[in-house]
């Protein structure tokens, strides 16, 4: 590699970085006209996160579905299919790994793990191929077919949830309690944190080599950027679209599974802020780049929980969050255009 | 309006132009009397498209001046120059398909109703007028997206002309329109020169400008290189010009052999559409080792379904293909693929390329299975990726493209040059080629002729399907003509004229 795409490159990484120290700048002018206390604000919304280890676990647990739903949300965009059912899929997983553990609950302590998270997986990625299926086969527009699908499977693990899993003595809609031996480990220090963490950070490296470094990736992105093309040259186009999706939505159930085993420890109802909607902006703020998706995930995950102790300590509403990352999503998809356009 | 017969239409004067450092135009000078029909020649990158485009008001030149009618004017924007009487006729349409051609001819200038309202009855009065004024067969209230292309660029030409257009510049119509919509293109413009308009016409294929032209100006790498009167001036003369030295027609080194053996041999091939209608009706053809069959033919009379068919990539009613002795009638495209099938389809944007992956990534596409490009777990070996790709750009001499670049930003030749370079790279027994140098100038021409020459030599099986006539006289070793979905003969090119299988690609069947 030459020194000037070097420099090309971490231009290009660089520039979201500039992107979220702008939105941080304006952001402060907004606290500055709003709160008496700007500077404690401030230091609450980025800093929070790393005062103690308990902090930093729940910022790792905010970061854990993002990044997988968003690694989901860049293998079928990278495919072609705009699947916008991360948040079904994730829902899905969340519920079979727990009716999994529930059901079987005196397994030892391996299979009581890998049992239920199998389950997840599975059953993100069958929710996910069915919609693939049906593009694939009936030319279904996929926008519309996991939209749709996300209601069902909301409702679905609703009625499971107030119904045959409910807890009764727990307040909410939630499940029983998944037994002990179903628990995922914490990260030795950071009590509260899940290992299913360090999975989803270790996955993104998986993702990009398997996306841009092997021949199986070139030619899903063929299939992704021109389906013709790739029948062309003698890709199997569309299975590789169902591929992508079965893994898409498998990515999505496993943080749904993850999120079970190793932060809730049972099913609840609304567990979700919104991950589905979420990761497929981080990944789409990342340009569908998983080593981006670390980056632009992470950056999510850090104001999100940061704005939870910022509202607890001073004057500022939490949902000036939602406006500082509406300004970052209208920065990061700018697109100055210099000079005049080429001929 | 009655002008003076000395003041050109359009004058330029030193107009310059550099994009980041390149020159794209070098001191062009250039003029057009009114009633003339003044076409640019050069080849792809010569400038022709930066040149109109600035005197279309779309690209501001760095230096020179611009003179209509005399006067000396600043383009800021086409709607600037639509006002001085100038419209552009892109090589991409840009209307819009789902609005009548009424609604598109009249577009940002509609007339209103009470200030407001559309006034629709007048906008398709107008229409209608325009349309007979310069006779066009044109309705007025269908829809764009069921217009021909043909008839879609009669809508272009109109709404260019708007209602007082004087310079009419058409950047290369024909690159898209079958031979008879290129007829009656050509037919239009003799109408309109006839009503005094000026017309600049940009092409690069020499006998659309010898046949139209009274003068040709010939630009190369941004340069003015001459401008001549067309009568005097010989198709040579004018490739000679464009490309800087003299043309050598590509020639067979080997002959096919004698008695060779079938290769690809397509029997009884029938396909239909939904409603039965046949657009492949009982084919049969065998192509021996080393042998071009050139498949002839109007655009549209089954030619693409039949190279797709036999590419894999559509399904057949009836009928057989065999290739190299093996039945792959049911055989998908990758197995047919490594039987030694190779497909250059027509449409390079459409089939050969993904113009948002790289030009690496276009190359090896269908290449992965080769164990020298991919290593153990799928991984590419990036290193041998580059190595071969750089050497594959080099030996099919494609400029300016870096392996990394997204094959879009190629020049239409260099595009084609990849999509050959890829299926040729696999050494097929069978080649596939529709279409090869649509779109290319001669340049590019030459050298893909030359490529698929050597491919016979080297003993492939051809068949090569154009609408060009000349390409398939100089490539071809026998000629079928397909009619309706028919094959209505196969001569030997010896035994062929121009004129005889001109007559049968409009359907009049040879007495035999």
């Amino acid at each position: 590699m030459t020194r000037a795409r070097v420099f090309a490159r971490l231009a290009s990484a660089l520039g979201p970085v500039w992107a979220f120290l702008a939105v941080l700048c304006a952001g402060f002018l907004l606290i500055l006209a709003i709160s008496s206390d700007p500077l404690l604000a401030y230091r609450d919304l980025l800093l929070s996160n790393f005062a103690s280890a308990s902090n930093f676990a729940l910022f790792l647990n905010r970061l854990m579905p993002l990044l997988l739903i968003g690694l989901g949300v860049i293998f079928s965009f990278r495919a072609g299919v705009f699947n916008i059912g991360g948040e079904g899929q994730l829902y899905l997983g969340a519920i079979a790994a727990a009716s999994v553990a529930l059901a079987l609950p005196n397994l030892p302590h391996a299979l009581a793990l890998a049992l239920p998270i199998a389950a997840s997986v599975l059953a993100g990625a069958v929710y996910g191929w069915i919609p693939g299926a049906l593009k694939v086969g009936l030319e279904v527009n996929e926008v519309v077919s996991t939209l749709m699908l996300n209601f069902v499977a909301l409702l679905l693990t609703e009625y499971l949830v107030t119904n045959p899993l409910r807890d009764p003595v727990a307040y909410g809609a939630v499940s029983y309690v998944v037994p002990h031996s179903s628990w995922l480990a914490e990260i030795p220090g950071l009590p509260g944190s899940t290992v299913g963490s360090i999975v989803a950070i270790a996955i993104a490296p998986i993702a990009w080599v398997s996306l841009f470094r092997t021949a199986w990736g070139a030619n899903l992105r063929a299939a992704g950027s021109n389906m013709r093309f790739a029948e062309t040259v003698g890709v199997h186009g569309k299975r590789l679209v169902l591929q992508a999706m079965a893994i898409s939505g498998g990515l999505a159930g496993l943080a749904g599974g993850f999120y079970v085993l190793g932060i809730g420890h049972r099913f609840e109802q609304n567990f979700s802020p919104s991950f589905g909607l979420v990761g497929l902006t981080v990944a789409l703020l990342a340009r569908l780049h998983p080593i981006g998706l670390v980056a632009t995930a992470a950056i999510y995950a850090l104001i999100l929980n940061g704005a939870a102790y910022m509202q607890i300590d001073t004057d500022v509403p939490r949902s000036l969050v939602a406006l500082l990352t509406g300004i970052l999503v209208l920065i990061m998809t700018m697109r100055p255009r210099r000079g005049p356009a080429e001929a | 309006m009655p002008e003076d017969v000395s003041t050109p239409v359009l004058q330029l004067l030193g107009v310059s132009k550099q994009f980041g450092g390149k020159v794209a135009l070098d001191h062009v000078d250039l003029d057009v009397e009114s009633g003339e029909i003044h076409v640019i020649c050069g080849e792809n990158g010569a400038g022709k498209t930066t040149l109109m485009n600035i005197v279309a008001g779309i690209v501001r030149p760095d230096e020179g001046e611009i003179r209509i009618a005399g006067r000396a004017v600043r383009l800021a924007d086409p709607t600037d120059a639509a006002r001085v009487g100038v419209g552009m006729v892109h090589q991409h349409f840009k209307l819009i398909a789902s609005m009548t051609v009424a609604e598109n001819l009249y577009l940002n200038r509609q007339p209103r109703k009470f200030g407001f309202v559309s006034d629709r009855a007048a906008m398709r009065a107008g229409a209608e007028a325009l349309i007979r004024h310069y006779r066009f067969e044109l309705d007025p209230d269908a829809p764009v997206s069921r217009l021909s292309v043909g008839q879609r660029q009669r809508v272009e030409i109109l709404k260019a002309l708007g209602f007082d257009a004087r310079l009419l510049i058409l950047d290369e119509p024909t690159a898209v329109l079958t031979p008879p919509e290129v007829d009656e293109l050509l037919r239009i413009m003799g109408q309109l020169k006839a009503a005094e308009r000026a017309i600049l016409f940009i092409t690069h294929k020499l006998n659309e400008a010898k046949a139209v032209a009274d003068r040709i100006t010939v630009l190369r790498h941004g340069r003015r290189i001459s401008t001549r009167p067309a009568r005097a001036l010989s198709e040579a003369a004018i490739a000679l010009d464009m490309v800087g030295r003299e043309m050598r027609p590509p020639h067979r080194t080997a002959g096919p052999a004698a008695n060779a053996r079938p290769v690809l041999t397509v029997s009884g091939l029938t396909m239909t559409t939904a409603n039965g209608r046949r657009l492949v009706d009982d084919v049969g053809f065998s192509i021996a080792a080393g042998e071009i069959l050139g498949v002839a033919g109007v655009d549209g009379n089954g030619q693409t379904e039949l190279s797709e068919a036999t590419a894999g990539l559509a399904a057949v009613q009836s009928g057989s293909i065999v290739l190299n002795g093996r039945d792959v009638t049911a055989a998908g495209v990758r197995e047919r693929r490594r039987a030694g099938l190779s497909f250059i389809p027509e449409d390079r944007l459409d089939r050969g390329l993904s113009v948002s992956m790289s030009v690496a990534e276009n190359l090896c596409a269908g290449l992965y299975r080769r164990k020298e490009l991919v290593g153990p777990g799928g991984l590419v070996r990036a290193r041998a990726r580059e190595a071969f790709v750089s050497a594959t750009l080099r030996r099919f001499d494609v400029r300016g493209g870096s392996p990394s670049l997204p094959v879009g930003r190629l020049s239409g030749g260099n595009m084609q040059k990849i999509v050959i370079a890829r299926e040729m790279e696999q050494d097929p027994a069978v080649l596939i080629v529709a279409q090869p140098t649509r779109g290319l100038d001669v340049g590019a021409t030459e050298f893909v002729h030359g490529r698929i020459l050597a491919a016979a030599d080297n003993g492939c099986a051809v068949l090569l399907i154009s609408s060009e006539l000349s390409e398939i006289f100089a490539l071809s070793d026998r000629i079928a003509v397909m009619f309706r979905g028919r094959i209505l003969s196969i001569v030997a090119r010896g035994e062929a004229t121009e004129k005889s299988i001109g007559l049968m690609m409009s359907g009049e069947r040879a007495a035999a």
